[in-house]
């Protein structure tokens, strides 16, 4: 599965925009002018990016309550997400919905996810109508280690493997679910192992290699448009920031984030590789960069200066008004 | 004074979950059939006469597990068991640490649970320690399939000296492979793919792979060296190895229908077949790929770069189970007598005693 330069550029351009994005959002939660909670993604950015690589407007995803990366990978307007998250009007869900609510159907994206665990059941719907419609289209669900305990992953894997749905199931497994580890709260020692107990193929990937990702994913959603069924894969990685800002994060090691960044940062690791292949130039990867400081810087400044809803604003949108 | 003797086992938590359970049928091999065997060996390695086992703290869960397992009563007496007090990276590094720490504490032998990549780890490492090579990953050559408890007897007979003749372990060939002076080995076979990163590692796609290198390859195996085996077998004991020029079936004068991974049976096209003498060094033709070491693709490397393989037969020793055990029996090692009941090797005497039972 090899990546073209222009593909290459895409991961570069998508993986990065994920980090300044989530940097700037830290920054900016500390103003106290952010409503809500945030939960950011930088350091998972190689999996958000890998997998939906794969995927077009008409492919649907499901995220979690970390759903920045997966937005932004899913094509979702970088300016509306900020402006969803300092609770805007132009925001992607009219400043309504927040961080844990962003979402845009018309790029496949079904939403951020205050419920833990809650993405798998919506993919199997989305699977479960691409197969009656036979259109080709996969729908890949992201779960975190903690939603991955949760029985709505655990009934959504059982149906999607007696359906045979083209279903993929992504869980980003960053260590903690919120300040309990992993180690402590699950029973299996790689929960890709689970994969087996509902007949289907479970992949261990490292969540720093875009390269690895990108591959495993590419051959997981191949075979689910091709009707093989679904796939789970259990990306290993670190978040680099707490389980929400403000977090305090006193059940981690001192040193955990920083060796990561230091030595396995996927963005670091992708540039260094793609450069020395020759795929592409360190110009380009200026050339983006400064493109990207620049739609951020833009985005946070249109977002403080966008309105609010009104009271008005509270009744529309929503299924019944009452 | 009493010598204690002592083993150390080298179980990778990591094996057995890679891409090949969704582009092949490859087995999932969970840790907790890993501690199993662990705990089958620990058993035999009682029984055998070894003092002190040796292990590696992991971060996947062996020794999480074991160390619940060690707290229980065990029906066989199983000898102590020493975690290494170490960093622990979850990565390559562990298994490289651990292994020299075992030759440093004088081990008479290491186990290894692992597939042809943890092998290939443990082999930089051991020196002239010799290894039970025991398989638990996806298509192995190198380590055999075999049942714990016997592994371990071979292996205590071995480290306690009990059996102590040449024959007891075997040496190997291995390949190495030198990037710009950094050096590396397998133990199987050496691949050379036009494929740019290194992915997933495992290697599924045939139409890429332009050189394979092999220490032994055997008509009977699964994976990269399953196409040397089936049209130039060499043995693990033949001085040479073979090297081959592969391209796609279409384009090569000879295809063959190879088992590159369980399950996987695909035509692969050889353009040439030449021996491979040790230390003769070997140029790679691709200027720009990814190096497979024992079906894994672990080095990138591009134009520029220099690149050389070559063979030796430097590789580890191996302990050779089915030997022992053949020697054990014969010398009696796990056999004792009591003088005042007749000996039931003795012409005559097992019908006499049926006779007076």
């Amino acid at each position: 599965m090899q990546l073209n330069k222009d593909d290459a550029l895409r991961a570069y351009r998508t993986m990065k925009t994920i980090r300044v994005f989530e940097d700037r959002v830290h920054v900016e939660f500390e103003t106290g002018e952010v409503p809500g909670f945030v939960h950011l993604y930088a350091g998972e950015e190689a999996i958000a990016t890998g997998v939906c690589l794969h995927l077009d407007d008409g492919d649907r995803i499901a995220s979690t309550h970390r759903g920045h990366g997966h937005c932004i990978a899913k094509g979702c307007d970088v300016r509306g997400m900020m402006a969803e998250i300092y609770g805007r009007k132009p925001g992607l869900c009219a400043g309504k919905g927040g961080s844990m609510h962003i979402a845009d159907l018309t790029k496949g994206m079904m939403g951020a996810n205050g419920i833990v665990g809650g993405a798998p059941p919506l993919v199997c719907g989305a699977g479960l109508a691409a197969k009656t419609l036979g259109n080709g289209r996969v729908a890949v669900g992201f779960v975190g280690d903690g939603g991955s305990n949760q029985g709505t992953t655990h009934e959504s894997l059982n149906l999607a493997s007696v359906w045979q749905l083209p279903c993929i199931f992504v869980v980003e497994n960053n260590g903690y679910a919120e300040a309990t580890s992993v180690k402590y709260s699950t029973a299996c020692d790689d929960l890709a192992d689970r994969a087996s107990g509902f007949n289907m193929p479970g992949i261990v990937v490292d969540g720093h290699d875009f390269f690895e990702v990108y591959e495993v994913a590419g051959e997981a959603i191949d075979r689910a448009r091709a009707g093989g069924g679904p796939t789970l894969i259990e990306c290993k990685v670190n978040r680099y920031y707490g389980h929400f800002e403000g977090d305090a994060q006193t059940y981690r090691a001192p040193d955990e984030v920083e060796n990561v960044r230091q030595n396995r940062d996927c963005i670091d690791n992708f540039a260094a590789r793609a450069v020395s292949a020759g795929l592409v130039q360190e110009d380009d990867l200026a050339s983006i960069d400064r493109d990207i400081s620049d739609l951020i810087e833009d985005a946070v400044n249109l977002a403080k200066a966008a309105p609010k809803p009104e009271a008005e604003d509270l009744l529309t949108d929503v299924y019944v008004s009452y | 004074m009493h010598k204690t003797s002592a083993v150390g086992i080298l179980a990778n938590p990591a094996a057995g979950r890679d891409i090949r359970r969704l582009v092949a049928q490859a087995s999932v091999f969970p840790l907790a059939e890993k501690c199993n065997m662990i705990s089958r060996l620990l058993s035999a390695l009682g029984a055998g006469g070894v003092d002190e086992v040796y292990m590696m703290p992991d971060a996947g869960g062996i020794s999480r597990r074991l160390l619940r397992m060690l707290q229980t009563p065990s029906l066989q007496p199983r000898p102590p068991v020493t975690f290494f007090d170490m960093p622990v990276v979850d990565g390559a590094a562990d298994t490289l640490l651990a292994v020299e720490r075992m030759v440093e504490a004088g081990v008479g032998a290491i186990v290894v649970l692992g597939g042809d990549g943890t092998h290939r780890l443990v082999a930089q490492v051991c020196g002239d320690t010799p290894l039970t090579a025991l398989s638990t990953g996806t298509n192995n050559v190198f380590p055999a399939l075999r049942e714990a408890t016997i592994a371990g007897l071979a292996t205590a007979l071995v480290a306690t000296g009990q059996v102590t003749d040449d024959g007891a372990t075997c040496s190997n060939k291995a390949l190495r492979v030198s990037v710009n002076g950094t050096r590396d080995l397998a133990l199987v076979d050496i691949c050379v793919s036009t494929a740019l990163w290194t992915g997933s590692k495992a290697v599924w796609r045939v139409d890429s792979l332009s050189q394979l290198f092999v220490a032994f390859a055997e008509a009977d195996a699964v994976g990269l060296s399953s196409v040397a085996g089936l049209i130039r077998p060499v043995s693990r004991r033949d001085h040479a190895g073979v090297r081959l020029d592969l391209a796609p079936p279409g384009e090569a004068a000879m295809s063959v229908t190879a088992p590159i991974a369980p399950g996987l049976v695909v035509p692969v096209g050889v353009a040439a077949v030449h021996d491979l003498l040790p230390g003769e060094r070997q140029t790679v033709c691709a200027p720009q790929g990814v190096i497979a070491l024992d079906g894994e693709r672990e080095i990138e490397f591009t134009d520029g770069d220099r690149v050389a393989v070559w063979l030796d037969d430097d590789g580890p020793r191996t302990i050779d189970v089915e030997r022992v055990m053949a020697r054990a029996a014969h010398s009696g090692l796990l056999t004792s007598t009591d003088q005042t009941l007749s000996n039931p090797l003795q012409k005559g005497d097992s019908t006499d005693a049926a006779e007076q039972g």
